[in-house]
C-alpha cells in the first residue's frame, strides 16, 4: 500500500522540483516594521525588517498616512538613518498625530505589504543618553562621597520645556557585577555616599522622557576613591579594644562563677567574731557557768598545759598566824572567783583590758582602777625608778630564764599582787606570750600570781583588790590595763613599779605589820614572801613586812605582792608554784630571813626540793610553763625566773 | 495588663491630639489669591506654575494607565480598522502639533487652548466615569482612576485659570483671553458625538489631550518662569 503512495510522491517531487527551481524567484516576503523611534520628539525614524527577498532584487518603500487624512505619503528619507529605515524630519513630523505606516517590499515579481503600524510620535520618544557625565570625589566631614553630574542630550530640548527628562544612574565597584541603581528624577546632579576606601567606581547615567523609552546608558565614567584608611582603622581599634575588654570581663565572670560565687568575690563575707567555745545557745540558757566553762580553751596558754588552772597560781598558801588565815580564806574565795573569771576570759580573741572584760570582774575591777589611778599619781619617782630597776632586773632574767634573784626579795619569793595582772605583758617575754599576757591583764584584779615572762595563766582575785577599802591599795593595775598592748617592758615595768610603789605606799600607810607574814587583814590579797625552803621541802613564806629591812624598799614592794602557792621545787632549782584550790599547806621557803637578794639566791638555789605535796585539786601541769619561761607559770611569782613548774 | 492598656490609650490620645492640632493649625488651608489679600496668601507665579504642571502630569499619568488597562484587557486584537478614522471630539480645537508651532504661539493663545481642552473634557470624563461604574467588568481601581481623572480635569482648569489671572495681574498676559475661554462661550460639542465614542476611543483621545495640556503648560512655564526645572 505504501509503496504506491511513495511512488506518487516521488513523481510529484520530480515534477515540482524543476518547477521550484524554475520559480526560485518570487515576490518578496512580507517586511515588518520593527520599531520607530524619536530622539527628541521632533523627528522620528522607523526601521523595518525585510522579508525574504524571493531571490530577486527587492525594493522597499514606506508609506504613511496621517490621521484624518487619506493622503498617502512616502518616506522622505531612506538613507539618513541607515539601511531599511525611514527618517522623518521636523517638517514631516507632527506630534499628537497618528501615523499609519506601511512598508512595501517590491520586486519584479510582486510586492508585499507589511502590516500597518500606528504610531504617535509622543509615545515613541527615546532620547539619546545624557552627555558630559562627570564624577568627582568630594568630602563631607571627613567622609568622601561621589558627586555625579551630567547634561541632557543636546538634541533634547528641555530648556523650552518641550521635553521633560528624568534620569537614572548606576554605580558599581570595579570588578563587581552588580550595579547600584539610583533614580535621580529631573535633577542633573547626584551624590553617592558609603564609598569603599580606595575603590574604583564605574558610573553610568541614562534618561527617559516622562512617557517614553529609556535611553541607552551613557559611556562609563571611572573614578577612584582615595584612601581614608586611617579613619576606619581607628574605629576598628576602638572596636577591638572594646571587644577585648568585654571578653576579659566575661572570662573573669566565668572564672568567678566556676570557682565560687560572684557574690562571694565582690562581697566577701565579713568575718564574725570567733570566740572559741562561744556558744550562743549557752548564752540563751543563761547559765554563765556553762558559757564560761565552754570558753575555756584547752591548750591555753600555748606554752603551758592545756589546763589553764595549772598556769595560775593564785597565791601561795602560807602558814600564817590566825590573822592571816583569814586572808587565806578570802583568798580562796577569790581564788574561785578567779577561776571562773579566768575561764571566762581565757579565750584567744580576748584582747580586752582586764578591767574592761565582760566577766564578773567588771565591778570589782572598777574600784581597783580608780584607786590605782589615784595612787599612781602619788608615786615617788625615786621608788619608781628603784622599782623599775628591780623590775627590770627581774623581768630580764625571767625572759632569759636566768635564775635571778629578785633584787627586792631577800630570798623570798615575791608574788605580785593582782594588780600586776598585766605583768606578763610587761615582762620582756617573747611576743608569743602576748595572749597569755592579755589574759593576765584580764585577771588584773586578782591577786593572781604570775611568773613574769611566762605566759602564765593566773587567777584573778577580783575581790581582793576591790573589796578592801584600802584606798591606797588600789593598784595601778588600771594603769597597766590602760596600756595593755604595750609590750615594752620598760614602760610597763615602770608602770608596774609605780603600781607597786603605790601599793607599797598605801600599804605602808596602812599597815605596819612586819611580823605578819601576810599583809594586814585589810588587804585583800595575801602577800607571802618566801623566806626559805625548809628541810621538808617547804617553802616558807612570810608576809611582806612593810617595815622590813629591805634597804631597797623591797618590803614595800613585797607588801604589794602576791604569792602563789608553791607547789614544789624541781631539780632545776625552780620553785613550783601553783594555785591552790584547796587549802593546802603552803610550803615555805626555809630561807625565811633572807631578804637580801643575794641571800635569796642562795636560798632559792638551795631549795632543791623535790616536788612537794601537790594538792590534788590543783593539778597544774607544769608543762604549761616552758623551760624558757623563767618564772613559774602560776600566779605571780616574783622570782618567776627561778621557778619553773616541773612537768608532770 | 491594665498598665499596657493605659499606656496604649495614652499613646492614642497623644496621636489624636497631634492630628487635631495639625488640622487645626492647618497646613496651607488658606486659599490662594492672585494678590495678597486678607484671608489668603499669595503664591508666586512660579509656584503656581509648578503646581499646575505637576497636576497636569499626574492627570496624564492616570489617563495613560487607564488606556493601557483598556488596551490590555478589553482589546486583545489590535487590528482596528477604524482606528485611523477615529475622531476625537476635540479635534476641532486647533492645537499646535510641533514644537515650533507651540513656541510660536502666544502665551495667551496657548493658555486659551489649554483651557479649551480642559473644558471640553469635563463632561465626557464624568460620563465615562459613570459608565465605568456601571460596568462590572472594570476593576474598582479603574473606576477610581476615572473618577479621579474627571476631578483632576476640573481642578486643573481652575488652576490654569488662576495662573492666567496671575499672569494678567503681572502684566504678562492680556486680558481678553479669558473671555474667550468661558465654557459658555465655547460652542458645545455635538452632544451626541462624544457619546458615541467608545470608551476606549475616549480614553485614547483623552490621553493625547492630557499630554497636550501637560506639554503646553510646561512650555508656558519655561517661557514665563524658566528658573526651575527647565
Amino acid at each position: 500500500m505504501k509503496k504506491p503512495s511513495e511512488a506518487v510522491l516521488l513523481l510529484l517531487l520530480l515534477f515540482f522540483t524543476p518547477h521550484a527551481k524554475g520559480t526560485r524567484f518570487s515576490p518578496p516576503g512580507k517586511p515588518a516594521l520593527t520599531r520607530c523611534r524619536s530622539p527628541e520628539k521632533e523627528t522620528f525614524t522607523c526601521w523595518w525588517e525585510p522579508g525574504p527577498d524571493g531571490g530577486l532584487t527587492t525594493t522597499y518603500a514606506l508609506y504613511y498616512r496621517k490621521e484624518n487624512s487619506e493622503a498617502v505619503y512616502e518616506c522622505p528619507d531612506y538613507h539618513t538613518a541607515g539601511e531599511n529605515s525611514c527618517f522623518f524630519n521636523k517638517n514631516d513630523t507632527s506630534i499628537w498625530v497618528n501615523y499609519n505606516i506601511t512598508v512595501v517590499a517590491t520586486n519584479t515579481l510582486g510586492s508585499t505589504f507589511s502590516d500597518p503600524v500606528d504610531i504617535d510620535v509622543v509615545y515613541i520618544v527615546k532620547p539619546n543618553p545624557p552627555e558630559k557625565l562627570t564624577v568627582t570625589v568630594m568630602e563631607d566631614k571627613g567622609w568622601p562621597f561621589l558627586r555625579v553630574s551630567w547634561e541632557p542630550p543636546h538634541k533634547a530640548d528641555t530648556r523650552s520645556g518641550w521635553i521633560t527628562l528624568i534620569y537614572e544612574l548606576r554605580v558599581k565597584l570595579e570588578g563587581e557585577d552588580d550595579w547600584e541603581m539610583h533614580l535621580a528624577g529631573q535633577q542633573k546632579t547626584f551624590n553617592i555616599f558609603s564609598l569603599r576606601s580606595g575603590g574604583t567606581y564605574h558610573v553610568q547615567v541614562r534618561c527617559k522622557p516622562d512617557h517614553g523609552f529609556w535611553s541607552e546608558w551613557s559611556s562609563t565614567s571611572y573614578i577612584k576613591v582615595p584612601d581614608y584608611f586611617h579613619r576606619e582603622k581607628s574605629a576598628w581599634i576602638l572596636i577591638m579594644v572594646f571587644t577585648a575588654f568585654i571578653f576579659l570581663i566575661l572570662t573573669w565572670l566565668l572564672h568567678m562563677n566556676s570557682h565560687r560565687s560572684l557574690k562571694h568575690c565582690i562581697l566577701p563575707p565579713v568575718p564574725g567574731p570567733k570566740i572559741r567555745g562561744f556558744d550562743e545557745k549557752l548564752l540563751k540558757n543563761g547559765k554563765s557557768e556553762d558559757i564560761f566553762s565552754a570558753l575555756v580553751v584547752s591548750g591555753f596558754p600555748p606554752t603551758m598545759s592545756s589546763n589553764c588552772e595549772d598556769l595560775l597560781v593564785e597565791y601561795l598558801e602560807v602558814y600564817v598566824p590566825d590573822e592571816h588565815e583569814l586572808m587565806l580564806e578570802e583568798g580562796k574565795d577569790l581564788h574561785d572567783h578567779c577561776l571562773k573569771s579566768e575561764g571566762s576570759t581565757s579565750d584567744n580573741d580576748s584582747g580586752r583590758g582586764s578591767c574592761d572584760s565582760h566577766t564578773l570582774l567588771m565591778d570589782k575591777c572598777g574600784e581597783a582602777k580608780e584607786q590605782g589611778r589615784q595612787t599612781e599619781q602619788e608615786e615617788r619617782p625615786v621608788e619608781t625608778q628603784r622599782h623599775q630597776k628591780e623590775w627590770n632586773e627581774d623581768t630580764l632574767p625571767y625572759a632569759h630564764e636566768d635564775t635571778v634573784s629578785p633584787d627586792m626579795s631577800s630570798g623570798r619569793v615575791k608574788t605580785w599582787p593582782s594588780v600586776f595582772c598585766p605583768l606578763p605583758q610587761y615582762s620582756s617575754s617573747p611576743p608569743n606570750h602576748t595572749s597569755s599576757l592579755e589574759i593576765a591583764k584580764q585577771h588584773c584584779l586578782s591577786d593572781s600570781l604570775f611568773p613574769p615572762g611566762s605566759t602564765s595563766s593566773y587567777l584573778t582575785h577580783p575581790g581582793h583588790s576591790t573589796k578592801e577599802t584600802l584606798g591606797p591599795s588600789r593598784w595601778e593595775f588600771s594603769l597597766s590595763n590602760k596600756q595593755p598592748r604595750s609590750l615594752h617592758p620598760q614602760m610597763q615595768t615602770r608602770q608596774q613599779l609605780q603600781a607597786r610603789s603605790d601599793i607599797n605606799l598605801s600599804n605602808v600607810g596602812c599597815e605596819q605589820a612586819p611580823a605578819g607574814l601576810l599583809p594586814p587583814t585589810a588587804r585583800p590579797t595575801e602577800y607571802v614572801e618566801v623566806q626559805r625552803v625548809n628541810e621538808e621541802d617547804m617553802v616558807l613564806l612570810k608576809p611582806v613586812a612593810s617595815g622590813r629591812g629591805c634597804g631597797d624598799g623591797c618590803p614595800r614592794l613585797r607588801q604589794a605582792e602576791d604569792y602563789s602557792k608553791v607547789k614544789g621545787v624541781n631539780s632545776d632549782h625552780t620553785l613550783l608554784l601553783q594555785r591552790e584550790v584547796m587549802g593546802e599547806e603552803a610550803e615555805r621557803c626555809p630561807c625565811q630571813d633572807q631578804e637580801t637578794n643575794g641571800e635569796t639566791d642562795s636560798c632559792i638555789t638551795s631549795s632543791t626540793v623535790t616536788t612537794t605535796q601537790k594538792p590534788p585539786a590543783c593539778n597544774y601541769t607544769a608543762a604549761a610553763v616552758q623551760d624558757k619561761m623563767a618564772p613559774t607559770v602560776s600566779g605571780y611569782v616574783d622570782t618567776a625566773s627561778i621557778f619553773t613548774l616541773p612537768t608532770y | 495588663m491594665s498598665g499596657t492598656i493605659r499606656s496604649v490609650s495614652v499613646v492614642w490620645l497623644l496621636l489624636l491630639c497631634l492630628v487635631l492640632c495639625r488640622t487645626l493649625t492647618g497646613t496651607g488651608a488658606a486659599p490662594i489669591c492672585a494678590n495678597a489679600q486678607a484671608g489668603c496668601y499669595a503664591v508666586s507665579l512660579a509656584n503656581l506654575f509648578d503646581r499646575v504642571v505637576q497636576h497636569s502630569a499626574r492627570m496624564h499619568g492616570i489617563s495613560n494607565d487607564l488606556h493601557s488597562e483598556f488596551e490590555q484587557y478589553f482589546l486583545p486584537s489590535k487590528n482596528q480598522v477604524g482606528r485611523v478614522g477615529r475622531n476625537c471630539h476635540t479635534s476641532t480645537i486647533l492645537t499646535p502639533n510641533g514644537k515650533e508651532n507651540a513656541q510660536r504661539m502666544a502665551r495667551e493663545e496657548l493658555t486659551e487652548v489649554i483651557l479649551k481642552l480642559l473644558v471640553a473634557w469635563r463632561d465626557p470624563l464624568w460620563h465615562f466615569h459613570r459608565s465605568m461604574a456601571h460596568h462590572h467588568d472594570f476593576t474598582n481601581f479603574s473606576s477610581d482612576k476615572a473618577l479621579e481623572m474627571s476631578d483632576m480635569v476640573h481642578e486643573l482648569r481652575k488652576g490654569v485659570e488662576r495662573v492666567a489671572e496671575k499672569m494678567q495681574t503681572l502684566g504678562l498676559m492680556s486680558d481678553p483671553v479669558n473671555s474667550q475661554v468661558s465654557p459658555e462661550a465655547l460652542p458645545p460639542p455635538d452632544s451626541g458625538e462624544w457619546r458615541r465614542m467608545k470608551d476606549y476611543d475616549l480614553l485614547y483621545c483623552f490621553r493625547r489631550d492630557s499630554n497636550k495640556v501637560k506639554n503646553y503648560l510646561k512650555i508656558l512655564k519655561c517661557r514665563i518662569v524658566p528658573e526651575h526645572g527647565c
